[in-house]
């Protein structure tokens, strides 16, 4: 069984818990139970917890207490609470405010849409709450195991989750993607990691002082689309506190036909590169709890 | 990328392809795309080594969703012939090199 699934299993069992109690007692009543989770996870989950501590070795730029684990499972839980919130759009008493709206608009004018670079960093389904208020649809790439308990769930919280996602797997997935830039509309991708990427889709860079994987298909897509990227963080700031961040990453991507492998390295080390301040800024957000680096002893 | 040994491999189904020098039994049409499919793609074949009745994607040639976008706009180029996304048949015309010869020659403008 490989990390996604059993990933999946886990946040599944943990989202359908909380959405439970949540939903029949109230945020403030879930919230207070994420702390027994919090243990729990810590104690069992000991794989989750060495990526943890690796993680926040790098970040912190010292030896991980475990005090800092338990900050890392707790700021997963919260943010998995959240979801449910966020995807059935009862966000009525969220705060979540808006930095960069501007880089994103800039780009939207110009008619060839845009792709959004998101990441495992903070919450993704904020994404989800700001497309409600957008005035272009914002569809996400992603994989979907239909009638996954994970699936499930969220198709329960959001009934229209589906039209606005495009899963990945099918050949004409890409097809999907065009069309909609096409229409001068928004489509995200998560960036930080893509397990199902062919080897040569993958770049390793520099990321945090060790060297990780990363997809280079959306810099591809938005080179061959001739689309603008902006990158995309939903940080959690406290408890039912967001803030949505947009960053502007290029108007146009070129590659070289001889230098496409060094040029697409030297985008997606750029994206490591905004990525990892964003982790530093806000290092509990970071919900890849699985070894990210090449070297995870180092 | 790296070549499945499959392909190698395979023993094809038509007898006459390995003797007469065609390769691996495609017709015209499916040689002219595979000649495509091998440059717009930068694939490290030759255009004959794709076996038409192979799966292209995933298994196969190995082809991916990326893949299959670069392929449709450069068939759309050459052809005139636009695949769409919301086209049940994807999966058909996606499904070998013969399928999609099949989907181009029944569509083709130019």
């Amino acid at each position: 069984m490989s990390w996604t699934t059993e990933r999946e299993r886990g946040s599944a069992h943990l989202l359908r818990l909380t959405c439970w109690l949540t939903l029949t007692c109230g945020w403030r009543i879930g919230r207070l139970l994420l702390y027994p989770i919090t243990l729990y996870y810590y104690v069992t989950a000991s794989g989750p917890r060495a990526a943890s501590r690796d993680y926040l070795r790098r970040v912190l730029g010292r030896p991980a207490r475990a005090s800092d684990v338990l900050r890392h499972i707790f700021t997963f839980a919260s943010v998995t609470l959240d979801r449910a919130f966020l995807l059935s759009g009862r966000t009525e008493r969220f705060a979540i405010s808006v930095e960069g709206l501007d880089a994103l608009t800039a780009l939207l004018s110009r008619g060839k849409g845009c792709i959004l670079l998101g990441s495992h960093l903070g919450s993704f389904d904020v994404l989800r709450d700001f497309g409600r208020t957008s005035p272009v649809r914002v569809s996400a790439v992603m994989y979907r195991r239909p009638g996954s308990p994970m699936s499930r769930l969220m198709e329960t919280l959001d009934p229209d989750l589906w039209r606005d996602v495009i899963t990945i797997g099918s050949p004409d997935a890409m097809l999907r993607v065009q069309e909609n830039l096409a229409r001068g509309e928004i489509v995200s991708f998560l960036a930080d990691r893509d397990p199902d990427a062919r080897p040569d889709r993958i770049a390793t860079v520099d990321f945090l002082g060790g060297r990780a994987d990363f997809p280079t298909g959306p810099f591809i897509l938005a080179a061959v689309l001739g689309a603008p990227v902006v990158l995309f963080y939903g940080i959690r700031l406290g408890p039912r506190r967001y803030v949505v961040r947009f960053e502007h990453f290029a108007a146009t991507i070129t590659l070289g036909r001889a230098t496409r492998r060094d040029d697409l390295a030297a985008l997606v080390s750029r994206y490591s590169a905004s990525l990892a301040a964003q982790c530093r800024a806000a290092p509990f957000n970071w919900f890849n709890f699985f070894p990210f680096w090449k070297d995870p002893s180092a | 990328m790296t070549l499945p040994s499959s392909i190698a491999s395979q023993t094809n189904e038509e007898p006459t392809a390995s003797t007469t020098g065609i390769a691996a039994g495609q017709t015209e049409m499916e040689q002219e795309l595979a000649r495509l499919i091998v440059t717009t793609l930068q694939l490290e074949i030759t255009p004959e080594q794709i076996v038409p009745t192979e799966p292209m994607f995933r298994e196969g040639l190995g082809l991916d969703s990326i893949d299959a976008l670069e392929l449709s706009l450069a068939v759309s180029t050459e052809y005139g012939v636009e695949l769409k996304a919301d086209d049940e048949r994807n999966g058909e015309i996606f499904a070998s090199l013969r399928s999609l010869a099949r989907h181009v020659t029944e569509r083709r403008t130019r």
